[in-house]
């Protein structure tokens, strides 16, 4: 991706931040919404489903970047991009949840069937379905999870950070 | 910690000791210990622990409700095993254990009002409608509340669906036959009158759209509702035995500082954030998420230290994997901190073997313990009730101790 290359990631950290914020507004226009999970990036420009939506900021860390979208809702969500261009982690944390079809893509009928546990309180998921795992915890008014896909994690990345 | 105050009280030790002379332990497995229940009065109902309509709950609060049809005293029923829930907002009820037909809710265009609520694993989709609803002695007349798999609203927008999880629609997937939201807020959204997009409210014609709420026709924390003791709630229960019980007795005390069994006394307040949450310390980390909350049912947190179960062979996929099975009893501490300073300090809990105990035939387990799915969170479930007296404060209201929002123990 052509973002990933730009001449801005030699730049001061604050430089970098911003240059990425402009190119992706550029790139994305100011009404986009959600990527989709397993897929590339560019997925956040044919989003309409939450207009309104919004990117807060695009930062990159050692091995992804992350977008942080506002949603109208009040919920945060943040997507992880891999350096080959596609979305490998989705996380959501706000009053109400994101709409999840839109955010897991092909892997959405997946959760909603995943079997439920015997122990299940309305309080925790933690669902792994082959590649994808999906965990979330909270109660309500106050809700948050994250799903990615086991084998699209780049190397070197702590799970515990994406969230 | 509670018999300690009841002696500093006459007329509390003399309730409790009348309690007792009327056989109020409650039945067989109760755990030992602190605080007897109080009697019966206008604003105490009663609560139990045990194995649900499903006859596989854990950790499960469950309290009657008397719904009617609202300005008759006649048209009424009673519903039992409706889970007592202080992490979530309003009564709502499972359609098929209702034989009412309790008028729908409508906006100001006249369509009518349902609510796609949102659980942490799924979605519940219903109608609001209207009720009289009582509990022990407290009414709140043409109170909204949510009647869950309404056949009368049977199409689930896309956007509902599309928020994900299980549907929760049935006694089967919701585990109770409704639940009853008292934790520290008025309404189960904190900002639908402005905003529709958090596909929690539709109004329905022939389609169902997104949309804004007036405030008095959303979900509201019942209790607020109630012509007297409408500021929180006490949750009292016993402690529990180490292994666990069946069929634990306790009560659910309406009102905070208005009757005699409902004083705070030296209770600790830690008033809690716009989540409803707090700051826990444990094992030298801050969980800035951290909550306390009668409907989880385990102690929720992350120690890589401790053993977590291993799935039975007949089972590979089951669950227990994201509990604790340590081979023998593990002692912790915490420390709480409310937004108010106030710190909760060298509070104990124990984590027992899960697979062990889901092995017995019990239903209240104090060292059910598993992993949480958010690193940034220590979710103290229903063991937290365990031994103590519980107030859950409403937000804007004022008790003798403090304003809510708050939970004091």
């Amino acid at each position: 991706m052509p973002l990933f290359q730009s001449d801005a990631l030699k730049r001061s950290e604050a430089v970098k931040r911003a240059a990425l914020g402009v190119l992706l507004i550029a790139a994305l226009g100011p009404r986009i919404a959600s990527a989709t999970l397993g897929e590339p990036e560019v997925t956040v420009q044919t989003d309409v489903v939450r207009a309104h939506a919004s990117i807060k900021s695009s930062q990159d860390r050692a091995n992804y970047r992350v977008h942080e979208i506002q949603l109208p809702s009040g919920t945060v969500m943040r997507e992880f991009v891999a350096p080959n261009g596609n979305v490998f982690a989705v996380a959501w944390q706000g009053p109400t949840r994101p709409d999840l079809r839109q955010a897991l893509g092909q892997y959405f009928d997946t959760y909603a069937s995943a079997p439920r546990s015997k122990l299940a309180d309305r309080r925790h998921v933690q669902i792994q379905q082959g590649d994808l795992v999906v965990q979330a915890g909270g109660h309500m008014r106050a809700l948050s999870g994250r799903a990615y896909l086991l084998s699209a994690v780049p190397s070197g990345v702590d799970l515990g950070d994406l969230h | 910690m509670v018999s300690m105050r009841a002696l500093r009280s006459g007329l509390v030790l003399a309730l409790a000791l009348s309690a007792t002379a009327c056989g109020g332990g409650g039945g067989g497995g109760v755990g030992v210990g602190p605080p007897p229940p109080p009697p019966p009065a206008s604003n105490v109902a009663s609560v139990t622990i045990d194995q649900g309509p499903l006859n596989a709950s854990v950790n499960m609060l469950f309290a009657s409700v008397t719904v009617c049809v609202p300005g008759s005293t006649a048209n009424c029923q009673t519903i039992d095993h409706i889970q007592v829930d202080t992490g979530s907002y309003g009564l709502r009820i499972l359609a098929p254990v209702l034989t009412l037909t309790l008028p729908v809710e409508t906006l100001a265009n006249g369509n009518s009002l349902v609510e796609c609520t949102q659980f942490v694993d799924g979605y519940s989709w219903g109608p609001v409608v209207s009720a009289d609803v009582q509990i022990a002695g407290e009414t709140a007349h043409s109170l909204p509340v949510q009647v869950i798999g309404d056949t009368r609203f049977t199409n689930i927008p896309t956007n509902c669906s599309s928020t994900g999880g299980t549907q929760e629609d049935t006694v089967a997937t919701f585990g109770a036959n409704g639940i009853l939201g008292i934790g520290p807020f008025q309404l189960d959204c904190g900002d639908c009158d402005t905003v529709a997009t958090h596909g929690l409210y539709y109004a329905c014609a022939t389609t169902c759209t997104e949309t804004t709420v007036p405030t008095n026709l959303q979900m509201p924390n019942p209790i607020t509702h109630f012509a007297a003791d409408n500021n929180g709630a006490i949750i009292v229960l016993p402690s529990v035995a180490a292994g666990g019980a069946a069929n634990v007795g306790g009560s659910l005390i309406f009102g905070i500082d208005t009757q005699a069994n409902n004083q705070s006394g030296t209770q600790t307040v830690l008033t809690v954030d716009g989540n409803a949450e707090f700051p826990i310390t444990f094992n030298g980390q801050t969980l800035a998420n951290s909550f306390i909350d009668s409907g989880s049912n385990g102690i929720y947190f992350n120690d890589s230290s401790i053993s977590k179960c291993v799935a039975p062979p007949n089972d590979p996929t089951s669950q227990i994997v994201n509990f604790y099975c340590p081979p023998n009893t593990l002692s912790f501490g915490l420390s709480i901190q409310g937004m108010n300073g106030v710190m909760a300090n060298n509070l104990t809990f124990n984590v027992g073997n899960a697979q062990t105990m889901l092995n017995s035939n019990f239903d209240a387990f104090p060292q059910l313990a598993g992993t949480n799915p958010n690193p940034g969170s220590f979710d103290y479930g229903l063991a937290f009730f365990y031994g103590r007296r519980v107030a859950v404060a409403v937000e804007g209201d004022t008790t003798s101790a403090g304003t809510g929002p708050y939970i004091a123990f």
